[in-house]
């Protein structure tokens, strides 16, 4: 089964009032459960802007063309409201970014806790699954620290905790490790093939990095807001 | 506590603001008070003035002389139930100036009112006045007797001659608390010495009052009972409950609107620097809310959060302003106590108002800055620097 179905997909940013960047410009796609892809191209290629629509980010335009369709997990994500959007990206989707993008006032477990908190689990109950996703990227004892009294590599780790803590079906890194040395790189990108391999969560990466495009499953890439091809790397592992 | 641990992230913005807030809490709190305790003597005074009707000769306040016959041709009236002359005169003819009302004497018959009086005053020492009473004797006003440190039984000079103190009051809050209660008659041969000698030669003590309070009876019409007495009584003004409270109540009403002008000073001033803080606070944290909202932080949450933050510095701002006022209340009021001058009363509604206002503000303050933050675009969000 797809996890993820869209076609037509769409984007232009207006920069101002003459100028207009056409991001996306008609893009299907379908990602099977249990998939790692990487989503490659240079930069402008509209990578991002692809992630930031399946992630529910942002909404596909949906004038001067074919109607969009967006459909995660079965549910049609192109007429959702804000709100709805937002609760979705709480507890079916996991984020980690290139800056690891931590709130910069919380604790390595409040910044997990707080992913947990966000889909619906109360104070306590969060506490506890934010320890023991941080116990499961090997940071149990680094729990307390704020994120400047961590490593770029621990960062990134509590952001992977953070995006694991409500064990979401689909899991989105952008650059993820892109602010990495290749030790540390190759330990973050060990630990979402982990994850894949483990929970069968469905994991989709925007890369630069051929290497990281070689450790997926699959490799999208795009050019001047279209796919361009799409590689199978290694055959997908069926999830049940 | 992650509120306490956002506003110490930015400390110096955080307690300027909190320190404007605090200084129009405290200037809330401080006219407050002070027009609690002078709505409360208004209101008692109202509540002396609402069952009967003061004649005066109607030139100054009671300051001048009336006949004592004059109490018999009211007291032939219709819908006149008691009369009771009364004997008004400052404790000391040359007060020093400063807040508040002198200590005055007054003189009058006891039980005159014939059981119409319901402003009761009751007795911590001693015994009150009787009709028979002559000479020099007082019943004290608490803050008198406190002033002088003196109980049933012991002495104090007014005006030169000692007076034997037959009773002291319970504190009731207002006049009667600076006022020595004497014999008419000791109180007539008073005022006559007051008066200018032209005057006095005319005059004979037994006969002076310089009030005559009547006691409508039930049911009468204050203002036909007050007519009356006016087309009878030669050269006499009255006055009645309600145009007492009429009169009064235009001071209130200056103080009610000097509390206004305060309050809605500290709105403006203290709103719009939580509105300023939250507003920096917001564009500090842009990156950070685009973070939560990504991960899946609801705009409702992120309002409330905000929300929460501007509120807490509201509440901060009106429990150190709540705390200074009450400071400079109780620091006054204790350097006051000794002449009798107590000038504020800081009373729990006040303080829970100044306290619950302060937050509200500080809460509204929050909310354009916090739906600001809540409208951002999560995408753009992360990528500000």
């Amino acid at each position: 089964m797809n996890l993820i179905e869209a076609t037509d997909l769409r984007k232009t940013y207006r920069l101002s009032r003459r100028t207009s960047i056409d991001a996306l410009q008609g893009v299907d796609v379908s990602i099977a459960a249990g998939e790692m892809v990487a989503i490659m191209g240079p930069s402008g290629s509209g990578k991002s802007t692809l992630m930031h629509l399946l992630g529910l980010l942002h909404a596909p335009d949906t004038d001067d063309g074919p109607a969009p369709t967006l459909r995660i997990n079965g549910v049609d994500a192109t007429a959702l409201s804000d709100g709805e959007r937002t609760r979705i990206r709480a507890r079916s989707m996991g984020f980690v970014f290139q800056s690891f993008n931590l709130v910069p006032t919380l604790t390595a477990e409040e910044n997990v806790a707080l992913a947990a908190e966000y889909a619906g689990t109360s104070g306590t109950a969060a506490r506890v699954a934010a320890r023991a996703s941080l116990a499961s990227v090997g940071l149990a004892e680094r729990a307390g620290h704020r994120p400047m009294e961590l490593s770029g590599g621990e960062q990134q780790r509590v952001a992977i905790a953070r995006a694991f803590v409500n064990d979401p079906k689909l899991i989105l890194g952008d650059e993820p490790t892109g602010n990495l040395d290749s030790a540390r790189a190759v330990e973050v990108l060990g630990l979402l093939r982990r994850f894949n391999r483990e929970r069968g969560q469905t994991v989709l990466i925007v890369t630069h990095d051929p290497d990281v495009g070689a450790s997926c499953d699959r490799i999208i890439r795009m050019r001047d807001g279209r796919i361009i091809a799409d590689e199978r790397v290694r055959e997908v592992r069926l999830v049940a | 506590m992650h509120i306490l641990r956002e506003l110490s992230r930015r400390k110096l913005r955080t307690s300027l603001t909190i320190t404007g807030i605090t200084i129009g809490i405290w200037a809330l709190v401080v006219f407050s008070s002070l027009a609690n305790q002078i709505n409360g003597l208004v209101g008692m005074g109202s509540e002396y003035f609402a069952d009967k009707i003061v004649v005066t000769d109607g030139m100054a306040f009671g300051t001048s002389p009336m006949r004592l016959d004059e109490v018999e041709i009211i007291s032939g009236l219709e819908g006149v139930g008691a009369v009771q002359p009364k004997v008004e005169l400052l404790w000391d003819p040359d007060p020093a100036v400063g807040f508040g009302a002198p200590d005055l004497l007054v003189g009058t018959i006891p039980g005159a009112d014939a059981g119409f009086e319901t402003f009761e005053l009751e007795l911590a020492t001693g015994r009150q006045l009787t009709p028979e009473d002559t000479g020099n004797l007082v019943v004290l006003g608490s803050t008198i007797a406190r002033k002088y440190d003196v109980v049933a039984g012991g002495t104090v000079e007014i005006r030169g001659e000692a007076f034997q103190v037959v009773g002291t009051l319970q504190p009731t809050m207002t006049s009667p608390d600076t006022t020595g209660l004497i014999p008419l008659s000791t109180a007539q041969a008073l005022y006559l010495g007051d008066l200018p000698p032209l005057v006095a030669e005319s005059l004979s003590a037994e006969d002076l009052a310089n009030q005559i309070v009547v006691f409508p009876e039930a049911g009468a019409d204050h203002a036909q009972v007050a007519a009356a007495i006016e087309a009878a009584v030669e050269n006499s003004a009255t006055i009645t409950g309600a145009e007492f409270t009429e009169t009064v109540g235009a001071t209130t009403v200056i103080f009610n609107a000097i509390i206004i002008g305060v309050a809605a000073i500290s709105l403006i001033v203290g709103g719009l620097s939580v509105i300023n803080t939250m507003a920096m606070s917001v564009a500090e944290r842009t990156r950070e809310i685009g973070i939560r909202r990504a991960i899946g932080g609801s705009r409702r949450r992120i309002v409330r959060e905000l929300v929460a933050e501007a509120g807490v510095i509201g509440l901060l701002g009106g429990l150190i302003g709540l705390g200074l006022g009450a400071a400079v209340v109780v620091l006054v009021n204790e350097a006051g106590r000794a002449s009798g001058t107590v000038l504020f009363d800081l009373t729990p509604q006040t303080a829970l108002f100044a306290v619950g206002f302060s937050t509200i503000l500080g809460m509204m303050a929050g909310v354009i800055p916090a739906w600001t933050a809540a409208r951002l675009d999560p995408v753009s969000a992360l990528r500000y620097e």
